[in-house]
Formats: C-alpha cells, sequence, structure tokens
C-alpha cells in the first residue's frame, strides 16, 4: 500500500522508505495522486518565537483542507494530532501555544467526524509513554532535522501499525477469560461465594476495575467468554448470590466452566461462537495455562497477566490496543446478543428429525438491500473480517465499497432474521460491470459464518442471479480464490450450478448462462427487495 | 572490536557479506538515512554516545574503528 505523507520535518526513520513517499517539508501543493493512503504528520515547530510558533499552527488546518480537496475522494487522509512537548516558554501564564494546539486538534476532530475519509490518529496515545526528554534528542534534531527520537523510532513504527490496522478493521474478536485470580481475588472453590475479594478494599476494588472494564469493552461490540477449571454450579451460584460481582452470565456469549483441559475448551469456542482462533485472547493469570495454549494453539493471543492487582490497570490499557477499532457498527454491539441466539436456534435444530422442519419454523426472513449510507460501512467491515464463507477474499475500505457504487457496479447486502432475532447484515455480494456489456463478474461473495448452514447462501446468490437476469444480462462470471481458510467453500459454484472453465493458476474461473436457467428460491424463505 | 562494528554494519544494512573495506562510496545502502541508522546502532552496541562532527567523519570502516576506539578507551 502506497503511503503518501505531508511532513514538516524528517520522518523517513518513522515511515521507513519502502512504499512511502514524502512531500518537501511544509509543502502541501506536490501531491502524489498515486498513493493509496494520505498521512498528515506534522511535529510541532520548533521555534523559540511564540507569535510566529502560534501562527504557523492556525495555518494548518487551512493547508489540510486544501490537501483533502485535492487528493482523490475515495482515498483516506490520515491526520496526527498535534503534540506539544517541546514549546520554550518565557511566561508561566502564557498558554497561547497549548490553545493554538487544542483549537487545531478540535477542528480536525470535528473535520473527521464530518468526512468519512478523514482519520484521526491521536498521537498523544503514543508521546505520553514517554517523557518529553526522551521524545527529542537534539543532537540528531541539529544534524538532520529528526524531532522524533530516532531511538523510539521503531516503537513508534509498531504503534503506527496497530493504529492502521484499527483504521483497516484488523482487530480481535473474543477475549477468553480465567475467573479465579482474575475476575476476583481467591479461588471460589475454596474460599466460597462470599469469601472471594471482589468491590470493597484492595485487592477486591483492582478487580472490580477490571470487571467494569471488561463490560465496557462488551458493549463496544467485544466478545467475552469464560474458560475456567471450576464446578460450574459455583459459578452459577455466585452470579445469583454475590451483589459484588459487575460481570454477570448475560455479558458473556458462551462458556466453558469444567475440568477439561483449556486447549480444548476453547477450541470449541471457536466453534461455538464460529469465530477463528486467531481472533482469541487469552486472559489468565496462570502462567502454565497459558504456555499450555501458547504451544497448542498458538493462533490464540496469550498475554501475560499481571504478578500484582495493582498493575491492573496497565494490563487494561494493553488489552485495550488489541480490540481498539475506529469506530464500532451497529452489527457490533448486537454481538453478543447474537451469538446467545445462536445457541438457542442450535439448541431447537436438535428438536426436529427433518431438518426442512426446522427450517421453516424459524421463519427465516432475508432482506436484500442495494448498498446505502447506512450499511457501506459493515459491508466494507465484512470483507475485511470475513474469511470462511468468502469465495475471493477481497479486503475492501468504505471507499472501496462507495467506487462500485459510483462506478455502477452492484453492491448489494444481505440482512437475515428468524423467530429468535435479527442477525443484521451478514452478507454481501459485489458484482462488477465487464467489458463484455452482457456479462457480470462476481468479484465477492461473502456470507458470516452465524448464519451458514441453513441454505441461506444459495437462496441469496439465486435471488440476486434473477435480479442480474431482470435487468438482460447473459453471463455471469465467478472465482474461487482458495485460503488457508476459505475450503469449506472451494465446490460452492458447482453446488450452484456454475461451469468450471479454468483452474489453471490455482483459482477456479466459472461461468454461468442466465439465459437457459432459472432460479428458483426455496419457499421457505420469505425475501425481501 | 572489529567483528562487532562489521555485525552492526551488515545488519542495518541489510547486507549479506561486509568487510573492512566496506565505505560510503562503495556501498549503495550506506545513504543518509542508513547512515543515521548505523549512528545509532553503534551507539547501542557500544554504549557510547557520537559527537555531531564525529558523526560526519564516519566515512568508511577505519574512521568508525577508529573514532570507536578512542571512545572506549
Amino acid at each position: 500500500m502506497k503511503q503518501f505523507i505531508f511532513r514538516n520535518s524528517t520522518v523517513e526513520n518513522l515511515f521507513g522508505t519502502t512504499e512511502v513517499m514524502y512531500s518537501g517539508y511544509n509543502d502541501i501543493h506536490t501531491i502524489d495522486f498515486d498513493a493509496d493512503l494520505y498521512i498528515w504528520f506534522y511535529m510541532l515547530p520548533v521555534k523559540v518565537n511564540r507569535q510566529l510558533l502560534c501562527e504557523e499552527i492556525h495555518s494548518y488546518y487551512q493547508d489540510i483542507l486544501y490537501i483533502r480537496e485535492q487528493i482523490p475522494s475515495n482515498k483516506n487522509l490520515l491526520v496526527f494530532t498535534l503534540q506539544n512537548f517541546l514549546d520554550f516558554k518565557y511566561l508561566s501564564g502564557d498558554f497561547s501555544v497549548e490553545e493554538a494546539v487544542s483549537s487545531f486538534n478540535s477542528q480536525i476532530a470535528e473535520l473527521a467526524a464530518k468526512q468519512a475519509n478523514v482519520k484521526l490518529i491521536d498521537f498523544s496515545r503514543f508521546t505520553k509513554k514517554y517523557a518529553s526528554e526522551q521524545l527529542i534528542d537534539w543532537k540528531y534534531f541539529f544534524i538532520s532535522k529528526i524531532q522524533l527520537n530516532p531511538k523510539i523510532s521503531k516503537t513508534f513504527h509498531e504503534w503506527f501499525n496497530k493504529e492502521l490496522d484499527a483504521i483497516q478493521l484488523k482487530r480481535k474478536k473474543c477475549i477468553v477469560l480465567d475467573l479465579d485470580n482474575t475476575l476476583w481475588g481467591g479461588i471460589l472453590g475454596e474460599d466460597g461465594i462470599t469469601g472471594i475479594k471482589i468491590g470493597g478494599d484492595y485487592p477486591g476494588n483492582a478487580f472490580l476495575m477490571f470487571q467494569q472494564f471488561l463490560i465496557e469493552l462488551e458493549k463496544n461490540g467485544v466478545i467475552l467468554t469464560i474458560c475456567s477449571k471450576n464446578n460450574e454450579q459455583d459459578v452459577l451460584d455466585l452470579w445469583e448470590q454475590n451483589p459484588y460481582i459487575m460481570l454477570k452470565k448475560e455479558h458473556i456469549a458462551a462458556y466453558r466452566i469444567n475440568w477439561n483441559n483449556k486447549a480444548q475448551n476453547i477450541r470449541e469456542l471457536a466453534d461455538e461462537l464460529n469465530i477463528g482462533l486467531d481472533s482469541m485472547v487469552m486472559v489468565d493469570d496462570n502462567p502454565s495455562e497459558r504456555e499450555l495454549i501458547r504451544q497448542l494453539l498458538p493462533m490464540v493471543e496469550t498475554p501475560d497477566f499481571p504478578e500484582h492487582p495493582y498493575l491492573l490497570p496497565q494490563f487494561m490499557n494493553s488489552l485495550t490496543s488489541c480490540f481498539y477499532i475506529y469506530s464500532v457498527t451497529k452489527e457490533d454491539l448486537l454481538k453478543t446478543e447474537q451469538y446467545k441466539a445462536n445457541s438457542e436456534r442450535i439448541r431447537e435444530s436438535k428438536k426436529y428429525d427433518d431438518f426442512n422442519e426446522y427450517l421453516k419454523s424459524l421463519q427465516i426472513e432475508l432482506k436484500i438491500d442495494t448498498a446505502n449510507p447506512f450499511n457501506i460501512s459493515r459491508i466494507a467491515q465484512m470483507t475485511q473480517k470475513t474469511n470462511q464463507f468468502n469465495l475471493t477474499t477481497q479486503r475492501y475500505t468504505d471507499t472501496d465499497i462507495l467506487n462500485f457504487v459510483e462506478k455502477g457496479d452492484f453492491v448489494y447486502c444481505l440482512n437475515v432474521k428468524d423467530k429468535f432475532g435479527d442477525n443484521g447484515n451478514t452478507g454481501c455480494l459485489i458484482l462488477q460491470k465487464s467489458e463484455n456489456e452482457r456479462e457480470v463478474i462476481i468479484d465477492t461473495f461473502l456470507l458470516s459464518c452465524r448464519i451458514l448452514g441453513k441454505g441461506i447462501e444459495m437462496a441469496f446468490l439465486n435471488t440476486v442471479l434473477n435480479i442480474m437476469k431482470e435487468k438482460g444480462y447473459k453471463n455471469i462470471q465467478a472465482t474461487y480464490i482458495p485460503t488457508l481458510k476459505n475450503i469449506q467453500v472451494k465446490d460452492f459454484y458447482e453446488k450452484a450450478g456454475f461451469e468450471l472453465v479454468d483452474s489453471g493458476s490455482g483459482n477456479k474461473i466459472y461461468r454461468i448462462d442466465l439465459e437457459i436457467r432459472t432460479f428458483q428460491t426455496d419457499p421457505i424463505y420469505e425475501i425481501k427487495l | 572490536m572489529k567483528d562487532r562494528i562489521l555485525k552492526v554494519i551488515k545488519e542495518t544494512f541489510e547486507l549479506n557479506k561486509v568487510d573492512e573495506t566496506v565505505s560510503q562510496k562503495n556501498c549503495e545502502k550506506w545513504d543518509s538515512m542508513n547512515h543515521l541508522n548505523l549512528v545509532i546502532a553503534l551507539e547501542e552496541e557500544f554504549d557510547i554516545s557520537f559527537e555531531p562532527e564525529e558523526i560526519a567523519e564516519m566515512k568508511n570502516f577505519d574512521d568508525i574503528q577508529k573514532i570507536i576506539e578512542q571512545k572506549v578507551r
């Protein structure tokens, strides 16, 4: 991904030189229009004259507005907030520089809230880890106009990549929690319901804060699960009887409270929730349990748990960075509800001998929308996060999706509901026009795992094929691009009646003739267009 | 000392092999940004701090070795 960086000092040590282009210092007029991503990274200028310094800061906002107008509207502009760690202050009551900096920062925050392609990066999240004399090494400043100390450039690089992942929606989805000495002090089986330490004085107050923090994560779309060696009944009783436990059963999407080995349990949790092991983070105070998971399930993240409860806040801070995203969608917020409803559906399915009867009883409703301002960010998110039922695994941002729409390509978003609840937007199909004007190409076809196993994929595809037929297209071309995770769909298009025309390059290319085929969807699905 | 310096140069510039003849003139990777990275890596390796004048003087392996020898002595 080619980046173009607007800067006012030497920053090659921070962003590197491969796939990165730089503006001149303070230059906003030479812009590379082929970049994929634009970044505004200005350091507070080194000026001993405070008035000149303030004037310069005040001019930045106009520069950013100018840049935004110049760059392609489908490309993102990341703007770093300004941080003041090196101004020269002559009067202790003079706050002019502080004011200029904070007014700039609120202006860009407002801009980012209004403009979808402007994103803010809070630079203070990095700088606050250091004292101001660590942030700048004047020797290097005078030798090569480097402002951020080159000795911390590696840490900066790592931090920035995490921020970038957050903006591109890559993140972990689920926490697997231990209980004893993790959510409270002491051991439930030995200390009893009233004997464990939660709330009140130290260390109970530290664990309470940790529980409240986890509840906030859950509100922001993180899935909470429990994997603990305990008697299940003891924990259920605790939830009922101890009023100080804030993190309750309703916050937990799924749990394994038993004496089986944790690797087995975590694997089961991943299956039950239909998420990848690599999207899970294990939080466990027991180093040998963490080691077991590191060896058996290395894709699960296993951060070290603090040795003292008073160190929990630092740990919380590092945990948020695993789950940090730029903003949440409605689907994220409903997730725990949906996962719980899913387990109910599974239980329900066992009641029916005939699978079709079961499907009928679910009263599945499929709503198919074209892309619109309300679902675009969700569509982009699905392309980023869906791995298993994803035929081509193309990753897109909001602006990419907008591009398809603007070019006249077809973007369909699937919403699935049944009697247990609303699954939200859980599928998407993107069809691109081809050079042959009677043909369209399926660029992306994906479904979220949580709605699989009900034949919805076929109903969705057939409905869209019919729409294409009605629009007068004669041919559809489709592709399967194999990845490590999408093997389950390798023969999907064969099953859907497509004809394999080429598989030479490892990818499978298909075609289907719309004219000689009719596409029927089973009446058990209620389709709404 | 010689081996430690060469190792730092090799790692900083990501070279396959390196010897005492290496200089800014004959090594493509030795540009101004990598020069700085090299200085920082050497400061860390030998736990020393170079003066700006010294940094400007380090044009080849011999220069580096001379400057470091003076410092660690």
